[in-house]
């Protein structure tokens, strides 16, 4: 409707209008955001007096008889421990260590994933590599973890292969997928113009898979954190996953709750605030593709 | 016969300060066996003409009637883009909009689809179907309800120019064997001047600035003298309009 | 040259019905040189890989490991379990049997659920609001969260695994089942009413189709997540099932049981996927020529929510 009305409009009018238009499209932005964040505001309340002063009810129901209170701390608790457990000074090696086993187990996994995807674009290799990709993406993560368990006991070489073996698939499929989507047109174009191959690769090509490389970074992040703290509750003495255990083992619900709140706010917010505001960043040119 | 009558036709859009125009005291008459094109700048109001004239839209104010014997008329469209279910085969896309499946239906669709050259495609799905097929299909449908009037909003602005010369002439043709009534909306001169006999000048502001009619034999050919008379006869007075509106 | 130039994935068959064709070599080269070969090539290349492993673990590094199972020892015990010959409490069959039925109970569930609210989600900017950052927080839960939690909330019985399925299952569902109706075909909805087409037919013939891929993604997503999920449940809060009896065999430290139970693992869900997911998916879905029916393309839904996000709101 905007672009009739504008055309439509002469002269002064047309001026006055524009100006009108766009404050009547402000104010609506406004309208809308103002209401999400009221929307979303009252969510946060809801579910977490939910979680404070119904949730023992709903679960005893669910159970079908009462649930020992102990058993599920309110977020008021929670926040207590945490508390706590910062104090005692022992988050932050943990937090290390488990960060340390995802860096250089995804570390690896990124390289090999994207080695196989770039392999992958012959069409022998995309045969020899396909059972591989499709086991990796469909096997549960648990069976590489409790493999690599059992075989490497309290090694550090265990948890880097389970965590390659379940994430090296998800960048080799972004990788080829973006391969595969190489802009042929802009190539053809530079050899035309007689380019040289550095050049291409430089200007074309790269820029080319940056971003399909880094979506492949984000989602394999957010996959490889729940692996690592899967090892961790199996074959391990330290990081978020052992004490998750550990306080599992002692019923403490307060604690295991505490252990994973803590990581997973972390993870996310790893995800999606720094990631995210990254590819926003440096990938600008791609959305505003998309939004033309 | 169907019968259009358009008194003192108003829209507007928006209020107070945000009122916009879109089309201005538009009076009209359309009967008969007619194939009548608007034509016009865009956002000269066209489209909104066509939205109330199917219904999408309600004038702020006047009268539109569209009758056919003294009976609410029965419409078809043809759209844009065709408009068909990508889920559903050729034939089931014009069963679609049916009332009923019998086998005369299925017969009158059959008869259709070969009206317009796709007999034997009538189990392909539309995506099976190149771009122009897929119109053919959208005319096909929007005949084979056996409408009274058919209103057509630039069916052939997304075809190549040898395709859209084709269904230009399949669409002539068709006009011809089953005495309809066409409102055809394009901004391209030439196809207008090639199909109808009546042109409608819609200028910006949603002004009915002319109402040409075009009194040459058919089939008209685009390279034909006269026939390239009349266009540019219509371009000029775009032009005019054009010098207005600056 | 004329050998080279026949497309290459007709190599093999091509080559079998050739067999009298003049030039062995060439026939073997084309073999080698096919993808399917290469498909077949990587299991052996695996068996090597780990014979070679075997054997370094035995002469160069005997402390590199606490255990190695060999290829036979595995499929010694695949065997026995597959004639449901196990010292497991129950073979095989029960075994997956019973974890297909608490699968089965916690994806019905969450469709349905997850179909609701991602229709709400989809129709209502509250709701949407309201639910959005809720929804991303459970998919972002790792399912051994869920697991832990709910086998010590519930104990050992079929609540605790089957709430895990659904938790981990429903925001896949809700986030598909919402970009289907925001991506619903509104051109189709006015050409059918301007068409006067009943109510009841636009739904079947217009509402329904348009939805259906997006259910489809969500029962495939909603699937393996939840099947992924449920194994883990099985390992903490189960007393039978596919993920308790691997478990079993951890404990047990029999790394050939581990080894041979996960490799039914990966089959059941390819099996699953092929044999389910696959047929329907052709059947429905005729309609599109270019459709991917590889699980592989679908990975990357979760991500078009993530960019969803960004997007400016109409």
């Amino acid at each position: 409707m905007t672009a009739t009305q504008t055309d439509i409009s002469t002269g002064e009018v047309a001026a006055e209008q524009r100006v009108t238009e766009e404050e009547l499209a402000r104010r609506a932005r406004q309208k809308e955001l103002t209401s999400r964040w009221f929307w979303r505001i009252l969510s946060y309340v809801v579910v977490l007096a939910v979680w404070e002063f119904a949730l023992l009810d709903i679960f005893s129901w669910l159970r079908g008889n009462p649930l020992d209170p102990k058993l599920l701390p309110g977020p008021s608790e929670v926040l207590a421990t945490f508390g706590e457990i910062w104090g005692e000074g022992t988050m932050p090696a943990a937090f290390q260590a488990t960060l340390t086993r995802i860096a250089v187990g995804f570390g690896l996994s990124f390289l090999i994933g994207a080695m196989v995807g770039i392999l992958m674009q012959s069409k022998w290799f995309e045969g020899f590599f396909k059972d591989a990709v499709l086991i990796s993406l469909s096997a549960p993560g648990l069976i590489w973890v409790l493999i690599t368990a059992i075989i490497f006991g309290n090694r550090p070489i265990g948890p880097t292969i389970a965590i390659i073996l379940t994430t090296f698939a998800l960048v080799t499929v972004n990788v080829s997928e973006g391969i595969r989507a190489l802009p042929k047109d802009l190539l053809d174009m530079a050899k035309s113009f007689k380019v040289s191959l550095y050049k291409r690769n430089r200007q074309i090509v790269i820029p080319h898979l940056a971003p399909y490389l880094f979506t492949g970074l984000r989602f394999g992040f957010s996959i490889a954190w729940k692996v690592t703290v899967l090892t961790e509750v199996f074959s391990s003495s330290e990081g978020i996953g052992f004490e998750m255990r550990i306080s599992a083992v002692l019923f403490d619900m307060s604690e295991f709750l505490t252990w994973i709140l803590a990581f997973f706010f972390f993870a996310l917010f790893l995800e999606k605030v720094v990631l995210e505001a990254i590819e926003r960043r440096y990938f600008r040119w791609r959305q505003a593709v998309v939004a033309s | 016969m169907a019968d259009i009558k358009i008194k003192n036709l108003h829209k507007e859009f928006g209020t107070g300060d945000d009122k916009v125009v879109a089309l201005e005291d538009v009076n009209l008459d359309i009967s008969g066996h007619s194939f009548v094109s608007i034509v016009g700048p865009s956002g000269c109001g066209k489209s909104t003409l066509l939205n109330i004239l199917t219904g999408i839209e309600t004038p702020t104010s006047g009268t539109v009637d569209i009758t056919s014997d003294g009976r609410v008329a029965a419409p078809g469209y043809v759209f844009q883009a065709a408009r068909l279910l990508p889920w559903r085969t050729v034939t089931d896309n014009l069963l679609f909009v049916q009332e009923d499946r019998s086998s005369e239906t299925k017969q009158r669709c059959q008869r259709y689809l070969e009206m317009v050259q796709l007999g034997d495609k009538g189990d392909k799905f539309p995506g099976e179907l190149s771009g122009g097929m897929q119109q053919r299909v959208g005319i096909a449908r929007a005949f084979c309800i056996e409408p009274d009037v058919l209103f057509m909003d630039e069916p052939f602005s997304h075809l190549d120019a040898i395709t859209a010369r084709a269904l230009r002439r399949e669409l002539h043709h068709m006009w011809a064997e089953t005495k309809k009534m066409v409102v055809f909306v394009t901004h391209d001169v030439g196809e207008a001047v090639e199909l109808s006999n009546r042109i409608l000048v819609f200028a910006k502001g949603g002004r009915l600035t002319d109402d040409i009619g075009v009194e040459l034999p058919f089939p008209r050919d685009p390279s034909d003298d006269e026939v390239a008379v009349a266009k540019a006869h219509v371009l000029r007075k775009f032009e005019e309009l054009d010098l207005l509106a600056s | 040259m004329t050998t080279t130039e026949t497309p290459r994935r007709n190599d093999v068959s091509a080559s079998t019905a050739m067999s009298s064709a003049p030039n062995p070599l060439a026939v073997a080269v084309r073999i080698v040189k096919s993808p399917h070969f290469a498909r077949l090539l990587f299991p052996v290349f695996l068996f090597a890989v780990w014979h070679i492993t075997l054997a370094a673990v035995e002469q160069v590094w005997p402390f590199a490991v606490d255990v190695l199972p060999t290829p036979g020892e595995v499929g010694a015990f695949m065997w026995d379990e597959f004639i449901t010959d196990t010292l497991a409490r129950k073979n095989l069959y029960e075994t997956f049997y019973i974890s297909l039925r608490r699968l089965m109970s916690g994806f019905a569930i969450a469709m349905v659920l997850g179909t609701a609210l991602g229709l709400a989600m989809g129709l209502s900017r509250a709701t949407n609001a309201f639910c959005h950052d809720w929804t991303m927080a459970i998919l972002a839960m790792p399912a051994l969260a869920w697991a832990l939690f709910n086998s010590i909330i519930f104990g050992f019985d079929d609540r605790g695994p089957i709430l895990t399925v659904i938790l981990a299952g429903i925001p896949f569902v809700i986030v598909n089942v919402r970009e289907g109706v925001r991506n619903t075909p509104r051109e189709l909805f006015d050409m059918a009413r301007s068409f006067k087409v009943p109510q009841s037919r636009i739904i079947r013939h217009v509402l329904v189709p348009s939805l259906l891929p997006f259910m489809f993604a969500a029962a495939r997503y909603c699937f393996s997540i939840g099947w992924k999920g449920l194994v883990i449940a099985e390992v903490f809060g189960g007393q039978d099932g596919a993920g308790w009896t691997i478990k079993f065999w951890y404990d047990a430290h029999r790394a050939h049981g581990v080894v041979g139970y996960a490799a039914f693992f990966v089959i059941f869900a390819i099996l699953f996927e092929r044999l389910v997911f696959e047929p329907i998916s052709r059947r429905a879905f005729r309609w599109r020529p270019q459709l991917q029916t590889e699980v592989v393309e679908e990975a990357f839904t979760e991500n078009q929510d993530l960019q969803d996000q960004e997007r400016p709101v109409r």
